[in-house]
C-alpha cells in the first residue's frame, strides 16, 4: 500500500488480461458487468431449456435459441413486471447505503393503493363524473403525497425519536397492513379510472409505439455520447488522466448497441390479434385481404370476415409506460446518488455516520429526507401496480419489501452501508424477476421457484464478497 | 353497513322460516366465540341471535378473545348456566376437546360451528370446501366443455388451495381422460395475491401463445389478476374465469362478463342453518334426524361425525339479482359499467 | 464576518476576564494582548457519572499555538470536541472574539470559523479524498450538480502541500495508509480558511518528512494569524511549536504556562503528578500543596 504512481501508467498494466484491461480502461464497475453477464446466462438458459423441454409443443418467436424466453413478448412482459420493484429498489438502495432499512414498504404500497383506489372509484368518480380527466391526476398526486407522508412519518420516528429503523418499519409493516385492511375491509376496488389504468402498461394501445420508441432510443444514444464527451472535456479542463480513446469509443458503441437492441425487441412485439382487430374496427382502418392462418399475429379480411393471418395489418407495441417511468426513476436516482451533494451525503453517512455528522451534515434531516424519498417511490410503485392490475386490494404489494431488499442486495449493495449503486439494484430486480418469470413460464413448481430465488440471493452475496476480498 | 342490512333482513327471514316449526319456546342456546377481532364473527352472531330469539329461545354467549385457555373457562361458565345446546367456534381444535367432553358429561348437546373439532357426539356445520372447487369447474365447464385449461391455484402453504384443485379435477376428470381438456398451466400463487396471479397468467399466456380457453382461478382476488392479464391480450370476456368469495368487484366482473362465476359462501346462510339445528337439538330432535345431516369423516383424525355441509352459491350472470336482493351488494356496485345484464335493467 | 464581531466586542471582553484570585496575573496578560480568539469558560461534561471534563477553562489568541497536554483519558479530546460541536457541554460558556456563542453541533462551530482535525480523523471511508475534503460543503456547477473535477483539482493542490507523493485521488480513503488518511484530514481542516484550528494529535501516524511538513504548516498558519489548539503527547513537538501550554489531568486543568517559562521536566511533573511549577499559573486541577 505504498504510494503508487499515476494509475494509468502503472507497470502492472502489462500483466493484465484483456478483460481486466478493458474494465480498467473503461472504468466499468466489474460488479455490474458480472450481473449483466449472469442475467444473459439466465436468459439463455431459460430459452434453451424451453426449446429442449417444451411439453406444449408450440412454435415460438424465439430470437436466438428458438425458445420461449428470449422472445419480444416475454422480454416486454419482463420489463413491465419488474418496473414497480425496480423503482422501489432505488429508494431502498439509498436507505441501505445510509445504514437504514424500510420493512414497511409492502404494507405502505397496499395502503396507498387502496386509498387512491377508493378515492377514485368511490369519491372522485361519483363527484366529477366517470372518466373525468382530473381523476387520474388527483389520484397520482394523492399517491405520491400519501407515500411521501408515510415515509416522512417513518423517518421522523427513526431520526428524531431515535427508534431503530428495523423496529419502526417492522411496526409499520404490521400497522400499515392493518390500515390498508381497515380502509377497504378486505374488499377489492375495481376497475380504476380508465386513464389511470394506462399508467400500468396493461393496455398495449397506449404504449409508445414504434416511432416514439425509436425517438426515445435516439435521445438515449445522444445522451450517452454527450455524457462521454462531456466527462472527457471536464477531465481535459483540469489536465487529469484521460481514458484511452478506444475505451471511449467502446463505451459509446456498447451503450448505443444495447439501447438499439432493446428498442428493436420492444418494437417487434405486436399487439395481440384481438386487440388489433378491436383497434381496426374502432378506427375504421381498412384491413388488407388475405387467407386465414391461426398462427399469424396480423389480421386480414377473408371475404367479409376479419381473421388472423401472417401478412396483413399489424401494430407493434414499443416501450411501455411503466418501463419508461422506471427508466426515468433510474436515471433520476442515479443522478441524485452520484451527482448531487444530497447523494454524496447519503453515501458518506453510510460510510461513517459520525464523520458525516462531524463534517457538518445534518444526518437527522438527511435520514428523514431519504425516508420521504422512499415513500415517494412507493407511491409510484403503488400507482403502477394498481393501474396494471386495474384493481386495488389490501393484499397488493404484501411482501414486496422482501423482494425489494433482495434486489438491492443482489445488486451488490453492502448491508453494512456506504456501498451500492442504483443500476446494480435495478439490475438485481430484473435478475430476480427473470428467475421468477422464467420458472413460471416453464411451469416449474412454485416451491422450486422459491428455493432457487432464495439460493440465488445468498449466492449473489457470497460471490460479491469473494470479489471484494480479491480486489482488496 | 352491509352487515346491518343483512342482519335486519335475516331477522325477517328467520321469523318466517320458523313459523312452521312446532317447538317449545324458552330453551337456551349458548355460543362460545373464538374472537370478535375478526369482523365476520360479529355478523354471524347477529344472524344466530336473531334466529334464536325469533323462535322464543334465549341466546347467551362468550368471547374467548383469541385464547384457548379463556375459551375453556368460558365453556365452563356457559355449562354452569345450564343451556340446552352449546355451539363452539373453536380457537384451537385440539385443545378444545376436554371442554367438549365436559359439555357432553353435563348432558348438553354441542355443535362445532365452522371450525371442526373431532368429537363423535358433536354436530359439525360448515360449507363444503371441496364442493367450492367442484362448483367452479362445473360452471366453467358449462361454457367451455373442451380446450386448454389454466389452473391458477392459491398459496401453496394453504391446504384449501389443494382441496379446491382436487374438487376441480373431480369434475373435469372425464373430459381430461378423454383428451378433450388439456391442463396447459398449473401454478400456485404466493399469498393468493392478485398481482402474483397476474404475472402467473401473463407467463401462462406467453408460454402457450394465448392458446388458453378457460381459467380456473381459486378466488376472486386472483381472478382480478387473471382478467387483467387476459385483457392485455384482448381476451377478457371470451375466456371463462372462475373465482370465489363473492367479492363486490368480482360480482361486477360477472355482470360485465369478464368473470364467469364467483362461488359465494354466504355466512349468513351458515349462521341460519346452525341456529336452526341448535333449536332442533334443544327441542330434543335426534342429531341424525336433523334435516341435511350426513356422516362426515374428512377431518385430520378421520373421526366420524354428524355434519351439515352447506353448498355454497355460485353467482353467475344469471343470478346476480339474488346477491343484490340478499343485500350483499348494491345494484350500483354490481352493475357499474354493465350494459346487457337483466338484473341491471 | 468574524472581523466585524471582533471590533464590536473588544471592549466587553475586559470585564469578562476570569476573576479568580490565582489567575490575576493571567488577566493582566489578557488585557495586554486584547481579545482572545476563543475562550472556553468553566466547561464541564460528564458521561454517565464520569466527569470527562470538570470545570475547565482555556483560551486562545490570534496567531497563537496553545499545546494541550495530559495523560490518556485526561479529557483533552472531549474538551475540544465541545468546541468543535461534537459534544454538548453540561455547563460552561464559549466566547469567540469575546462574544458568547452557542455551539450545539458541528455546523455551529464551522460557522464560527472553527475547523478540527479529530484524533479519529472522522473520514467517510467509502468516499475518496476530494469527497471527504468537501464533505458538507461541496462545490457545485452552475446547474447545482457536484463539480467533482473542480473538487479533485483543488484537493490535488492542497494535498501537494502536505504530501507531495500522494496520487490516489480516485480511491476511497479506506484504501489509504494511516498517514495518507491523516493528510486528508489535515487538508480538510486547513482548506476552508479556518480562524481557529483544532488539531488532535495530527502527526500521530505521519512519517518524519510529513511531520516536518505539518510543523512548517503550523508556523505558516500562525503567521497568518490563525489560532491553533494542538493536542500532542510529543513534548518536543509541543515545545517546538506552541507558545503556551495547558496541562489537563482527570478532566481538570492543572495549569497554564508559556513554553519559555517551563522546562520539559516541569511539564512532565504537571502531566504525571499534577504539580504546578513556578512559571505556571495553576488551575483547579493542581495539587494543593504545590500551588
Ligand atoms: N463518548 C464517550 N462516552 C463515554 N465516555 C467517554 C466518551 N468520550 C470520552 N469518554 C471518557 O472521557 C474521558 C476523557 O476522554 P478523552 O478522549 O477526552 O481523553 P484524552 O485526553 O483525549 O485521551 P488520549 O490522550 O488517550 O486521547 C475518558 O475517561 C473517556 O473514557
Ligand atoms: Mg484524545
Amino acid at each position: 500500500m505504498s504510494n503508487t504512481p499515476n494509475t494509468s501508467q502503472s507497470p502492472a498494466v502489462e500483466k493484465e488480461g484483456p478483460i481486466t484491461r478493458l474494465l480498467r480502461a473503461t472504468e466499468i464497475d466489474a460488479r455490474i458487468l458480472g450481473m449483466a453477464a449472469a442475467l444473459l446466462v439466465i436468459w439463455a438458459g431459460f430459452d434453451i431449456y424451453s426449446r429442449l423441454f417444451s411439453t406444449i409443443g408450440f412454435d415460438s418467436d424465439g430470437l436466438i435459441f428458438g425458445g420461449s424466453f428470449i422472445t419480444p413478448r416475454n422480454l416486454w412482459n419482463l420489463l413491465n413486471q419488474t418496473a414497480s420493484i425496480a423503482i422501489m429498489s432505488t429508494g431502498m438502495l439509498l436507505l441501505i447505503v445510509m445504514r437504514q432499512l424500510d420493512l414497511s414498504i409492502g404494507s405502505m404500497l397496499s395502503t396507498v393503493a387502496v386509498a387512491i383506489g377508493t378515492l377514485q372509484v368511490f369519491r372522485l368518480a361519483p363527484a366529477l363524473g366517470e372518466g373525468n380527466r382530473a381523476i387520474w391526476i388527483i389520484a397520482v398526486f394523492g399517491a405520491l403525497a400519501l407515500g411521501s407522508f408515510m415515509g416522512w412519518f417513518n423517518g421522523v420516528l427513526v431520526a428524531y425519536a431515535r427508534i431503530p429503523a428495523f423496529i419502526v418499519t417492522l411496526g409499520g409493516l404490521i400497522a400499515y397492513g392493518g390500515l390498508a385492511w381497515a380502509i377497504i375491509r378486505g374488499e377489492t376496488v375495481a376497475p380504476m379510472d380508465s386513464t389511470f389504468e394506462l399508467l400500468g402498461g396493461n393496455v398495449p394501445q397506449y404504449s409508445l409505439g414504434v416511432f416514439w420508441s425509436w425517438v426515445v432510443a435516439v435521445v438515449a444514444i445522444s445522451g450517452i455520447v454527450y455524457s462521454i464527451w462531456n466527462s472527457r472535456r471536464q477531465r481535459q479542463r483540469f489536465n487529469f488522466p484521460l481514458r484511452p480513446m478506444w475505451a471511449e469509443w467502446f463505451l459509446g458503441a456498447a451503450g448505443s448497441v444495447m439501447v438499439g437492441l432493446l428498442t428493436w425487441v420492444v418494437t417487434i412485439y405486436p399487439w395481440a390479434p384481438n386487440v388489433i382487430k378491436q383497434w381496426a374496427t374502432d378506427h375504421h382502418i381498412t384491413v388488407p385481404a388475405g387467407i386465414e392462418d391461426k398462427d399469424g399475429n396480423a389480421i386480414c379480411m377473408a371475404g367479409e370476415q376479419m381473421v388472423r393471418c401472417v401478412h396483413g395489418y399489424i401494430v407493434y407495441t414499443g416501450y411501455s409506460i411503466p418501463f419508461m417511468i422506471a427508466v426515468g426513476v433510474g436515471l433520476a436516482m442515479s443522478f441524485v446518488a452520484t451527482r448531487t451533494s444530497f447523494g454524496r451525503h447519503i453515501y458518506a453517512t453510510g460510510g461513517n455516520p459520525e464523520a458525516a455528522e462531524l463534517s457538518g451534515i445534518n444526518t437527522k434531516k438527511l435520514t428523514v429526507k431519504v425516508f420521504i424519498l422512499m415513500g415517494f417511490l412507493v407511491g409510484i410503485g403503488s400507482i403502477i401496480t394498481s393501474a396494471r392490475l386495474n384493481a386495488a386490494t389490501n393484499s397488493l404489494g404484501q411482501s414486496n419489501e422482501l423482494y425489494v431488499i433482495a434486489a438491492v442486495v443482489i445488486g451488490g449493495t453492502s448491508l453494512s452501508g456506504g456501498i451500492g449503486t442504483v443500476s446494480g439494484a435495478m439490475l438485481g430486480a430484473l435478475l430476480m424477476q427473470s428467475l421468477q418469470s422464467g420458472m413460471t413460464l416453464l411451469n416449474f413448481e412454485s416451491a422450486f421457484r422459491d428455493m432457487v430465488v432464495g439460493a440465488v440471493l445468498v449466492a449473489a452475496v457470497f460471490v460479491d464478497q469473494l470479489y471484494r476480498r480479491s480486489v482488496k | 353497513m352491509k352487515n346491518i342490512v343483512k342482519a335486519v333482513m335475516l331477522g325477517a327471514l328467520a321469523a318466517t322460516a320458523m313459523g312452521g316449526v312446532a317447538n317449545a319456546a324458552g330453551k337456551t342456546i349458548a355460543v362460545s366465540w373464538k374472537t370478535f377481532q375478526e369482523e365476520r364473527w360479529k355478523g354471524d352472531e347477529a344472524t344466530i341471535k336473531a334466529v334464536v330469539e325469533a323462535a322464543g329461545d334465549k341466546y347467551i354467549s362468550s368471547d374467548a378473545q383469541g385464547s384457548a385457555q379463556k375459551q375453556a373457562a368460558d365453556i365452563e361458565g356457559l355449562i354452569a348456566q345450564k343451556p340446552d345446546v352449546i355451539m363452539v367456534v373453536a380457537f384451537d381444535a385440539d385443545a378444545i376437546l376436554p371442554s367438549i367432553k365436559k359439555i357432553s358429561d353435563a348432558g348438553i348437546k354441542s355443535i362445532a360451528y365452522d371450525v371442526q373439532f373431532e368429537d363423535p357426539n358433536a354436530l359439525y356445520i360448515t360449507f363444503d370446501n371441496v364442493g367450492v372447487g367442484r362448483i367452479m369447474a362445473k360452471e366453467v365447464l358449462k361454457v367451455k366443455p373442451e380446450g386448454n385449461y389454466a389452473f391458477i391455484k392459491g398459496d401453496k402453504g394453504d391446504p384449501n388451495a389443494t382441496f379446491l384443485f382436487q374438487g376441480q379435477l373431480e369434475v373435469l376428470k372425464a373430459q381430461m381422460d378423454a383428451g378433450k381438456i388439456k391442463n396447459v398451466c398449473e401454478t400456485f400463487t404466493d399469498g393468493w395475491k392478485p398481482d402474483n396471479a397476474q404475472k402467473n397468467m401473463e407467463q401462462c399466456l406467453t408460454s402457450t401463445k394465448n392458446k388458453v380457453d378457460a381459467v380456473l382461478s381459486e378466488n376472486d382476488g386472483m381472478a382480478s389478476g387473471v382478467v387483467a392479464a387476459l385483457k392485455a391480450q384482448g381476451m377478457a370476456g371470451t375466456v371463462p374465469v372462475s373465482g370465489q368469495d363473492g367479492d363486490l368487484a368480482a360480482i361486477n366482473r360477472v355482470a360485465l362478463g369478464t368473470q364467469t362465476v364467483s362461488v359465494w359462501k354466504d355466512t349468513a346462510q351458515l349462521g341460519k342453518a346452525a341456529a336452526n339445528a341448535a333449536i332442533a337439538l334443544a327441542d330434543g330432535t335426534a342429531i341424525d334426524k336433523i334435516p341435511g345431516v350426513a356422516k362426515f369423516n374428512g377431518g385430520k383424525k378421520k373421526v366420524e361425525m354428524n355434519a351439515i355441509l352447506l353448498a355454497p352459491t355460485p353467482i353467475t350472470k344469471d343470478n346476480i339479482g339474488d346477491a343484490i336482493k340478499a343485500g350483499h351488494i348494491t345494484k350500483e356496485q354490481a352493475c357499474a359499467g354493465v350494459k346487457d345484464n337483466a338484473a341491471c335493467k | 464576518m468574524a472581523k466585524r464581531t471582533a471590533k464590536k466586542t473588544a471592549l466587553k471582553v475586559v470585564k469578562k476576564t476570569p476573576a479568580k484570585k490565582a489567575s490575576a496575573p493571567k488577566a493582566s496578560v489578557a488585557v495586554a494582548r486584547g481579545t482572545p480568539l476563543v475562550e472556553m469558560k468553566d466547561i464541564s461534561i460528564a458521561f454517565g457519572g464520569i466527569k470527562a471534563v470538570d470545570h475547565a477553562s482555556i483560551d486562545l489568541y490570534p496567531g497563537e499555538v496553545v499545546g494541550l497536554l495530559g495523560h490518556n483519558g485526561a479529557g483533552k479530546s472531549t474538551l475540544i470536541k465541545i468546541l468543535s460541536g461534537a459534544y454538548k457541554r453540561d455547563v460552561g460558556q464559549i466566547f469567540v472574539d469575546g462574544k458568547e456563542i452557542s455551539i450545539t453541533n458541528p455546523r455551529d462551530a464551522k460557522a464560527n470559523g472553527i475547523e478540527t482535525i479529530y484524533q479519529t480523523l472522522a473520514l467517510a471511508d467509502n468516499v475518496d479524498a476530494a469527497g471527504n475534503l468537501y464533505l458538507g460543503r461541496e462545490l457545485k456547477t452552475r446547474l447545482g450538480t457536484l463539480d467533482d473535477v473542480a473538487m479533485e483539482d483543488a484537493t490535488r493542490k492542497v494535498m501537494f502541500k502536505l504530501n507531495p507523493n500522494f496520487r490516489r485521488f480516485k480511491e476511497p480513503v479506506s484504501k489509504l495508509s494511516g498517514g495518507q488518511r491523516q493528510s486528508v484530514a489535515i487538508a480538510r481542516a486547513i482548506h476552508f480558511n479556518a480562524r481557529i484550528l483544532i488539531m488532535d494529535e495530527p502527526t500521530a501516524a505521519l512519517g518524519p518528512q510529513e511531520t516536518a511538513q505539518v510543523g512548517e504548516l503550523i508556523k505558516q498558519l500562525k503567521a497568518e494569524g490563525i489560532g491553533i489548539f494542538l493536542i500532542s503527547h510529543d513534548l518536543h513537538d509541543v515545545f517546538d511549536l506552541a507558545d503556551r501550554l495547558v496541562v489537563m489531568k482527570n478532566g481538570k486543568v492543572v495549569g497554564t504556562a508559556y513554553t519559555k517559562d517551563v522546562t520539559h521536566d516541569e511539564v512532565l511533573g504537571m502531566i504525571i503528578a499534577g504539580k504546578c511549577p513556578k512559571g505556571a499559573i495553576p488551575g483547579p486541577g493542581a495539587l494543593r500543596d504545590a500551588a
